[in-house]
């Protein structure tokens, strides 16, 4: 085993930046929603860090994965970036701290149906303050009214998020369940 | 996968633009995007055109690629700018279609925002064009030196940064490979319900993981072995030197910059 715990886990979490990055270029559009909005398996590295070290690594997978993103596909939307980023946040924490307690397959479950809520609540409240008007103000739709504002979250942020948040679960929750043994067994190599 | 992904949307060349210093070009863009928000009329908008053009026109990458780069992001721009022609209700009318009228205004309006908006992304993707990603690693690193006096990890974000970029093609080859051994087991990722399909993903993901860490292992290993213990004092194999030329593009950007400034209104 090596030495040096802390590069060990420093490596660890840019390779799963890349891996998280690669998956984030395999997406694909849900059906009977518009197809810019597109769902990806992006997090599910991100989950695992924060599973194997702690919550805050999972945030750390989150940005160099949105940072690579921005240097390989370069720089059509950074707002989009930022929001990517805001929404893998708030995903990944909520079913962290969760697991952290309980440490079971239910938690997981509870956790990231919670997680999947924060998520899509969070991101209409902040698309409606902070997203949306910087949209608009890059763009030069002056001040887009509350009725447009509250339409499009209801209309398109928040079913979207709600959905994205399901399929992932619908990925992770089985792949957790495979691979619960190999997950703790990290955990005692790497944070001892 | 496209093969294009392997470098990113890096050209290879040897104009102007691509010796300068990553430094000099991520400052000078920096500021560009800025400034845009400045230009209130037409012969300011003006200036900083032909500024992007000029740069453009220096990489001698074919303009036909740097456009093709663009099209995810045409959709944008000619979504507002029709929006701004239905919307918008300043000036006299010009013409109108089925009894929908337009205004000179709203010609206006529209034209500006997305003249602004493509500037912008044509400039920020000139960066990642004529710059390799490890470079522009460098230079962040080397412009966020200062924020090291207050404990940010600039060196490890950068390490981090560069192993994760190395990793790239390495683990894109082995995903093709996994999804490949898995299709020859009878694992079907194309068809079915969304719901067996999304579970399909599953043994694409387990080994990808196992070797993912497998990997880091090894590197830990490899680095630890050739004597490798942080930042301090440590030396390069890439290091950056500001040349002659990123000074006379530096005081050109500058002069560019008073004209602008002279041009607005």
């Amino acid at each position: 085993m090596s030495k040096s715990p802390k590069l060990l886990k420093l490596i660890v979490l840019s390779i799963l930046s890349t891996v998280a990055m690669l998956l984030m270029l395999l997406d694909f559009p849900l059906p009977l929603l518009p197809s810019y909005l597109k769902v990806d398996f992006s997090d599910v590295p991100a989950i695992m860090a924060a599973f194997i070290f702690s919550p805050i690594a999972g945030v750390l997978v989150e940005g160099l994965k949105n940072g690579l993103y921005f240097l390989y596909a370069g720089a059509g939307d950074p707002v989009g970036i930022v929001a990517n980023f805001v929404a893998g946040t708030l995903f990944v924490l909520p079913v962290a701290i969760f697991y952290h307690k309980y440490k079971t397959v239910k938690s997981v479950i509870s956790g990231i149906v919670m997680s999947t809520m924060i998520m899509a609540i969070g991101m209409s409240i902040l698309n409606y303050f902070l997203f949306l008007p910087a949209y608009s103000w890059i763009m030069g739709w002056e001040n887009m009214s509350h009725g447009v504002k509250l339409s499009t979250i209801v209309v398109a942020i928040l079913p979207f998020n709600t959905l994205k948040g399901l399929v992932v679960a619908m990925l992770f929750v089985p792949l957790f369940m495979k691979m619960k043994p190999w997950i703790e067994k990290r955990q005692l190599v790497y944070n001892t | 996968m496209s093969n294009s992904f392997i470098i990113g949307q890096y050209v290879p060349g040897s104009s102007i633009v691509h010796r300068l210093d990553p430094r000099t070009k991520i400052t000078i863009i920096f500021f560009f995007v800025i400034i845009i928000f400045f230009a209130n009329n037409l012969l300011s908008y003006g200036v900083l055109a032909f500024f992007a053009l000029l740069s453009m026109f220096t990489t001698k990458i074919k303009i036909s690629y740097i456009l093709k780069g663009l099209k995810p992001v045409w959709f944008i721009v000619i979504f507002t700018f029709i929006l701004h022609l239905l919307v918008t209700k300043d000036g006299e009318v010009l013409f109108s279609i089925f009894s929908f009228e337009v205004y000179s205004g709203a010609l206006y309006k529209g034209l500006e925002i997305s003249l602004r908006f493509t500037l912008l992304i044509l400039m920020t993707s000139l960066l990642t064009l004529t710059t390799t990603p490890i470079s522009i690693t460098d230079g962040v690193e080397s412009m966020l030196n200062p924020l090291r006096k207050i404990h940010f990890p600039v060196h490890e974000l950068a390490l981090m940064m560069s192993i994760s970029l190395r990793f790239i093609p390495t683990l894109m080859q082995e995903t093709e490979k996994i999804s490949k051994a898995q299709a020859s087991r009878g694992v079907d990722f194309r068809t079915g319900k969304m719901k067996e399909r999304i579970k399909a993903v599953v043994p694409l993901l387990v080994p990808l993981f196992v070797s993912a860490f497998k990997r880091a292992e090894e590197l830990a290993m490899a680095m630890e072995a050739r004597g490798y213990n942080g930042g301090e004092g440590r030396t390069k194999f890439r290091e950056l030197k500001l040349q002659r030329v990123d000074a006379f593009i530096f005081i050109f950007s500058a002069l560019i910059l008073v004209v602008f400034f002279f041009t607005r209104v």
